[in-house]
């Protein structure tokens, strides 16, 4: 019969899996060729053993999972296409480098004739991998430290500490992450963080050290995660010139919440998708677990894309959130909803929109009640430059985005929150170009001309340029 | 004193919103600010400006130099009584115009002497003293604020004041000698008021205020003992004048 050798598949998860055969078990003429595959593909086979080499610090009982789905394939395409599923959960764990299946006849004194033995070759990362970078963003440089232990107890469980050393701010966190054996999609997490963070918009400083659990799993289609979330939050006046509404803000509040997220994400990619829709419904309970917050915050996330002809791609978005404060207390400035710049509404800048102090330094507050949406059309660039290289990553996009935030007065009905939210609407539009970078962020260099303009907005028309991963 | 601001035309006149952040009264505001917050309104009164007292439990983070209190005339925002004088004397009020140079100076460093002993042993008392600070101020100074921060902020303010104590030479010392001291102080301060009704002439200067603020507070706050206020009660022309301030400037402040 020969040796049957399947070489080991393509690192790339896109392209198929590749068959080779040695050439010189080949000596008939193709036509005898033929029969011969065909005799191979409709033969049972039994998939006896399966066993993966080249484990470290890995478990056994964790990996079995993954590989069980191997053993019940009946012919050698099902064992293909089984262990190359296979393969996919074990690179998935993040765990391996780099894993590769050698499918060969069994052996041994229990090999039956029609036997395989499946081979999972892989390789672990490396115990701790550290990582340096250097940043630039708002106003701010900084030097950032990443340490990741993956695998740290042999179960996919992943421990990352970071570590940002800025020319203002400093920040550090620290973070576990623990699969359930056999089913990845459920994990939970813990972390523990204290960030910094100035926004010059509102003229405030803000120092969050905390602790949260977070508990994800799969419902049917769609992602649940359950997270608990304690903060100490230190707000102060970023200079002396901040306005009054936000020094009466100043001061320490311990933040002890509860919050619920559901995703839908059925889009190709996460930027720039060109099909699918995006669901993200979420919800934030504060004050019933302790703390001197007391809320109730939702906010919702959709997008939808279609691919129309030549290549483009329509897009609408809609976003909207509402704060709810519970007891006498006044909602938090922390807490409270910001809108405007390249990541929102485009023309505007960075959250310098809607409720404002009353006196000189006009700083921003925030909102408790928002809404945005977003149009786009995307399409190639022009005479598509380096069309199959380099200009597939950028597009050029015309956009119309329109929203509103304002302090809602819960003593009114709905109907007025409504009208409230509908009446002075800003709203801009424009072309601009898109970078598409990796699969995580995006940068944007936009024309705008913004409209709808109320007094105290401040406003970028004309170039805008925006870099973010989350874009409306 | 209206025509006095009437006259000035170069500052913006006294608003009548005029407002002074402290702690809250009843369940958070510690002895040494008090005393702070108590010598600054005693000196707006005495200039005859209105002020309103406003308490909050951020009063502390509020204000632009972290001490309390402070005050909010129009846009601006001022902390503790030395920049609170001078503010008031850009608007054209001082109390201390008919002092002469060495008047003057004498002033200043009598109101070293205060800032330096009373208020420094206000604070040792307060967080150096162990019974004192598990007793009343921890329990104090934590109270707007739910647990866990309540005690990190405690513990925090504690090893802060304990530090500051030993920069000034103060951590190596005993409660008895705080008491010692403080009784010198107000030897000192007894024996320059004399007989008068206040420090300099016969018109109360930001000296009067600031002794006052400290003084009373200390009569009327209760501690684990009753030794401070007793240091003070030895000496009667510091009784009469604190009886005095209160009875001119605060009828109807109940005490």
């Amino acid at each position: 019969m020969g040796t049957v050798h399947a070489r080991s598949l393509d690192p790339l998860p896109m392209r198929g899996p590749e068959l080779g055969v040695q050439p010189d078990d080949i000596e008939a003429p193709d036509i005898e060729h033929e029969p011969k595959q065909e005799v191979l593909e409709n033969k049972n086979v039994v998939v006896q053993r399966v066993h993966i080499d080249g484990l470290g610090r890995t478990k056994d009982d964790v990996l079995t999972y993954e590989i069980a789905e191997v053993f019940q394939a009946k012919n050698l395409i099902d064992v293909m296409r089984r262990s190359h599923e296979a393969r996919q959960k074990l690179l998935r764990l993040g765990i391996f480098r780099k894993v590769e299946v050698v499918i060969d006849t069994s052996r041994g004194e229990h090999a039956l004739p029609n036997g395989l033995d499946v081979t999972f070759e892989v390789t672990e990362l490396r115990r701790m991998t550290g990582s340096y970078n250097t940043m630039v963003g708002n106003n701010e440089g900084s030097m950032v430290l990443g340490l990741k232990l993956p695998n740290v107890l042999g179960r996919a469980e992943k421990m990352t500490f970071q570590f940002s050393y800025g020319t203002k701010e400093t920040s550090y966190g620290l973070s576990f992450f623990k699969p359930q054996p056999g089913n990845f999609e459920r994990n939970i997490s813990l972390n523990v963080y204290k960030v910094t963070g100035q926004f010059p918009w509102s003229s405030l400083r803000e120092t969050d050290r905390g602790v949260s659990g977070e508990l994800s799993f799969p419902v049917w289609k769609t992602n649940q995660t359950l997270k608990w979330e304690g903060v100490w939050r230190e707000l102060g006046c970023l200079a002396r010139t901040a306005s009054f509404a936000v020094r009466e803000e100043s001061g320490h509040s311990l933040k002890s919440s509860l919050s619920h997220s559901m995703v839908i994400d059925t889009r190709n990619s996460s930027i720039l998708p060109r099909k699918g829709a995006l669901m993200k419904i979420h919800q934030e309970l504060a004050g019933y677990t302790g703390g001197d917050a007391s809320f109730l915050k939702e906010d919702f996330e959709i997008q939808l894309n279609k691919t129309l002809f030549w290549d483009s791609v329509l897009s609408a978005s809609l976003w909207g959130g509402l704060l709810l404060p519970i007891g006498d207390k006044p909602t938090n400035i922390a807490d409270r909803f910001y809108l405007g710049g390249p990541t929102s509404i485009r023309g505007f800048s960075m959250y310098s929109m809607g409720p404002q102090s009353e006196d000189m330094a006009g700083d921003y507050l925030g909102g408790e009640g928002y809404w945005a949406g977003g149009l786009h059309l995307y399409t190639p660039l022009p005479f598509r430059p380096g069309k199959g290289g380099f200009g597939d990553l950028f597009r050029t996009h015309f956009f119309l985005n329109a929203g509103n935030l304002c302090n809602l007065n819960y003593g009114e009905g709905p109907q007025a929150h409504l009208k409230k939210l509908a009446e002075c609407i800003r709203w801009s539009y424009g072309v601009g170009v898109v970078l598409r970078l990796g699969n995580i962020a995006r940068l944007e260099l936009n024309y705008c001309i913004p409209m709808g303009v109320q007094s105290g907005d401040r406003i970028c028309d004309g170039f805008q340029f925006g870099a973010g991963i989350r874009f409306l | 004193m209206s025509i006095k601001l009437f006259i000035t035309l170069v500052s913006t006149p006294w608003p009548e919103s005029a407002t002074l952040y402290q702690p809250l009264k009843e369940d958070q505001i510690l002895l040494s600010d008090c005393a702070s917050s108590l010598a600054v309104q005693a000196y707006l009164r005495m200039c005859g400006l209105p002020v309103q007292v406003v308490c909050r439990a951020n009063a502390e983070y509020m204000s632009p130099s972290g001490k309390i209190p402070f005050i909010h005339v129009g846009n601006q925002v001022v902390s503790e009584l030395g920049p609170i004088v001078q503010f008031t004397k850009a608007k054209g009020n001082s109390l201390s115009d008919g002092l002469d140079d060495i008047q003057r100076a004498e002033m200043k460093a009598y109101m070293e002497l205060v800032n330096n002993m009373l208020l420094t042993a206000e604070l040792y008392i307060q967080w150096c003293d162990d019974a004192t600070a598990a007793e009343i101020s921890r329990p104090r100074y934590s109270s707007p604020y739910s647990w866990p921060l309540s005690n990190i902020l405690a513990y925090q303010k504690q090893w802060e004041v304990r530090r500051k104590m030993n920069a000034v030479g103060w951590g190596g010392k005993t409660l008895e000698q705080v008491y010692e001291d403080v009784n010198q102080c107000c030897q000192a301060l007894s024996q320059r008021l004399g007989t008068q009704p206040y420090f300099f002439n016969k018109q109360p200067t930001e000296l009067d205020a600031l002794v006052f603020g400290h003084l009373f507070t200390i009569l009327t706050t209760r501690l684990t003992s009753t030794e401070l206020a007793e240091r003070i009660k030895s000496y009667s022309n510091l009784l009469s004048f604190c009886r005095r301030i209160e009875q001119t400037y605060f009828e109807d402040k109940s005490s």
